[in-house]
């Protein structure tokens, strides 16, 4: 290695390798540093939870229904193919998918409008407008509907006046009410993002290529909303599956969901082993389904 | 060619957006089936304007306009046979360079075999060969300008409307980009219009041009007799490099200026007008001294001022005492004397260089 040996680096040479690698170092240091406090929070409160959720799933119950840590197996798992759980998941789904549906296309044609606003105040007080019931608890929202709902609410003397409906409360068609009442802001907030984001000279040019106005909204406008519709999607569909609040206050008994028949079966029906199971099976499928969706559609412009 | 026949006809168009804002202000222009026409401006003109109302994007507050004798009124873009190449190009980003190009085609359901040839065909005029399905994300500027270029010329448009389609290349390109669309204008002889507010575009590209000012056509004419014969001070200012002198006119063809000097000059304006004197600075010449300069010429007596060197010509600006000061541009060869600031000169120049402009 003669030639190496030659011509010795300087000082500097030498040492700038090592210096940057230390800094490096430094830096991904510091930015772990950064993140520690929430790394500890969910560990803490929310992986370590979920690990017990897990454990417990193959618990067994004493004669009480106490869960016992012991005698290891899986018959909360092998209950998940009960006709019971069939029917509420598959109700369930049902109510999670029109939800997210009716919260699309209503929340489309909202952000929409909100978007093409020309000046930048209107559209900030538009927004703030869809933010505003968050400034109130959820519960007491729900509550207010059910007012609305019962015999003698608005909604049901309207429904009566014209002869169109009756009494809502303890239905279905209620719970899908309260449902795009409480996550129709979800899906509006990242579509109105990825729809304010559109460079209308695109839809111009479209327009300048024979295309109607119809034809342009389908092959400009809507393909380049589209990281919104996923993502509005996702904020919906997910939180819409494991509903409580909105069926429990809203919902009667024939209108049970995932979330609800999990409660029940940590509080009524005693069965933690059961409703960990149910608890864990939501999780796993969620996951894999939201995996997919990215992996399919989550691909941006 | 009569005026029926005209592939623009713009009659008396204005546009207001709000209630103070006139944006273009009561023009008539008429511009010629084949004719690569430019409208040319500072931004803000009204220039986008005009184009966009031609394309139908914005409709006229009043006025009408007509594509080879059709009224297009308030005519969709969709149903205008014009197509634009936008100034930051609009390539439509979720789509590749083939379904970018074919776009219009399939909105107007011309038949798949015959989409795909001539997409194919529009791809090759603009020289994009080979990259038919890369995204424009994926695309150099150039390219994407090309791009644009293909996806409205493949409609074979009536007219082209071209806003600005060179502004965001750099120099070189830019350069390169003028003589391909002048070429590709020759070759498939659509009309086109283009915006553009660089008045050396205009200048290289245009059979003719028109200068816009503050919503107004200030003057339509040949590239040639834009820059020769500007007819008022804004395009004397606004096209190319120019100075201005005050003075007032003497008698026909002869001109006073501040200082007291009388030149023979081009004049329309009767005798006591107040006039300005423009000059172009490649048309003066400088001398050390009077004997030097051929007879017959306009002399005038100044020193250099200021020096500048643009590498392949230098500039002087050289004063007269009273009567202003101007700028004398000279070209970098060995003959030309170099001066030095505070040497006396004789400029000299011949009276068709100099126009006396009514203000």
């Amino acid at each position: 290695m003669t030639l190496t040996d030659e011509r010795k680096p300087s000082e500097e040479e030498a040492a700038n390798p090592e210096l940057e690698r230390g800094a490096e170092r430094r830096e991904a240091w510091r930015g772990f540093l950064h993140a520690v406090p929430a790394y500890a929070y969910l560990i803490v409160f929310f992986v370590l939870p979920l690990v017990i959720v897990f454990v417990f799933s193959f618990a067994s119950r004493g004669r009480t229904g106490r869960p016992l840590l012991e005698d290891w197996n899986v018959d909360g798992w092998a209950r998940l193919t009960d006709p019971l759980v069939r029917t509420i998941v598959g109700r369930s789904l049902l109510v999670a998918v029109m939800n997210t549906v009716f919260c699309l296309v209503i929340g489309y044609a909202f952000a929409y409008w909100i978007a093409t606003r020309r000046k930048q105040s209107t559209r900030t007080l538009l927004l703030i407008l869809v933010l505003i019931p968050f400034w109130s608890n959820f519960l007491v929202r729900t509550y207010a509907w059910r007012m609305l709902l019962d015999s003698d609410g608005y909604i049901t003397q309207l429904g009566e006046f014209t002869g169109l409906w009756g009494r809502t409360l303890f239905t279905l068609p209620a719970v899908f009410l309260g449902l795009l009442y409480g996550y129709l802001p979800f899906m509006v907030l990242p579509l109105y993002a990825a729809i304010e984001r559109i460079d209308w000279s695109l839809v111009e040019a479209g327009r300048d290529l024979y295309a109607s106005g119809v034809k342009a909204f389908l092959r400009i406008t809507l393909p380049l909303s589209r990281p919104g519709i996923i993502a509005g999607s996702i904020l919906v569909f997910v939180p819409s599956l494991g509903a409580y609040v909105t069926p429990d206050i809203l919902g009667g008994a024939k209108t049970t969901l995932l979330g609800n028949f999990i409660v029940t079966q940590f509080g009524a029906a005693r069965n933690w082993p059961f409703g960990s199971a149910l608890s864990g099976a939501i999780l796993i499928v969620m996951l894999l389904a939201t995996i997919l969706y990215f992996r399919t559609g989550g691909r941006t412009v | 060619m009569t005026a029926s026949t005209a592939a623009v006809g713009i009659h008396g168009v204005t546009k207001r957006f709000g209630e103070d804002v006139v944006a273009v202000d009561d023009i008539d222009l008429e511009i010629q089936d084949g004719e690569f026409f430019s409208l040319l401006g500072p931004s803000g003109c009204g220039k986008t304007t005009t184009l966009r109302m031609i394309a139908g994007l914005e409709y006229p507050t009043a006025g009408s306009i007509r594509i080879f004798g059709e009224e297009m009124g308030l005519r969709p873009p969709n149903k205008r046979p014009i197509n634009t190449v936008f100034q930051s190009y609009a390539l439509f980003p979720h789509m590749n360079v083939e379904d970018n190009i074919g776009f219009g085609l399939r909105m107007q359901k011309v038949e798949k075999a015959e989409v795909s040839s001539r997409v194919g065909e529009a791809i090759d005029l603009v020289r994009l060969t080979g990259l038919n399905s890369r995204r424009p994300g994926e695309l150099s500027g150039g390219q994407q300008q090309r791009v644009a270029l293909a996806r409205a010329l493949v409609n074979r448009p009536k007219v082209l409307l071209l806003d600005e389609p060179l502004g965001a290349l750099d120099l070189k390109l830019r350069q390169t980009m003028q003589l391909e669309l002048k070429d590709i204008q020759s070759n498939v002889g659509i009309t086109f219009v283009y915006v553009t507010h660089d008045q050396e575009e205009a200048l290289t590209m245009s059979d003719r041009i028109g200068v816009m000012n503050h919503g107004q056509l200030v003057q339509v004419g040949r590239s040639e007799d834009i820059y020769e014969f500007p007819s008022n001070m804004f395009v004397a200012g606004f096209v190319g490099e120019m100075s201005f002198l005050p003075g007032e006119v003497v008698e026909t063809g002869s001109v006073r200026l501040a200082g007291g000097e009388v030149v023979r000059a081009r004049t329309d304006s009767s005798p006591g007008t107040s006039i300005t004197l423009i000059l172009r600075p490649e048309k003066l010449h400088l001398y050390g001294e009077v004997s030097e300069v051929p007879p017959g010429r306009n002399v005038l007596n100044g020193s250099v001022s200021r020096r500048t060197f643009y590498g392949n010509s230098l500039s002087y600006e050289v004063e007269l005492g009273a009567s202003g000061s101007f700028d004398v541009q000279v070209e970098n060869v060995p003959s030309q004397t170099r001066w030095d600031v505070g040497d006396k000169v004789v400029i000299d120049f011949h009276h068709e260089a100099a126009s006396a402009l009514a203000e």
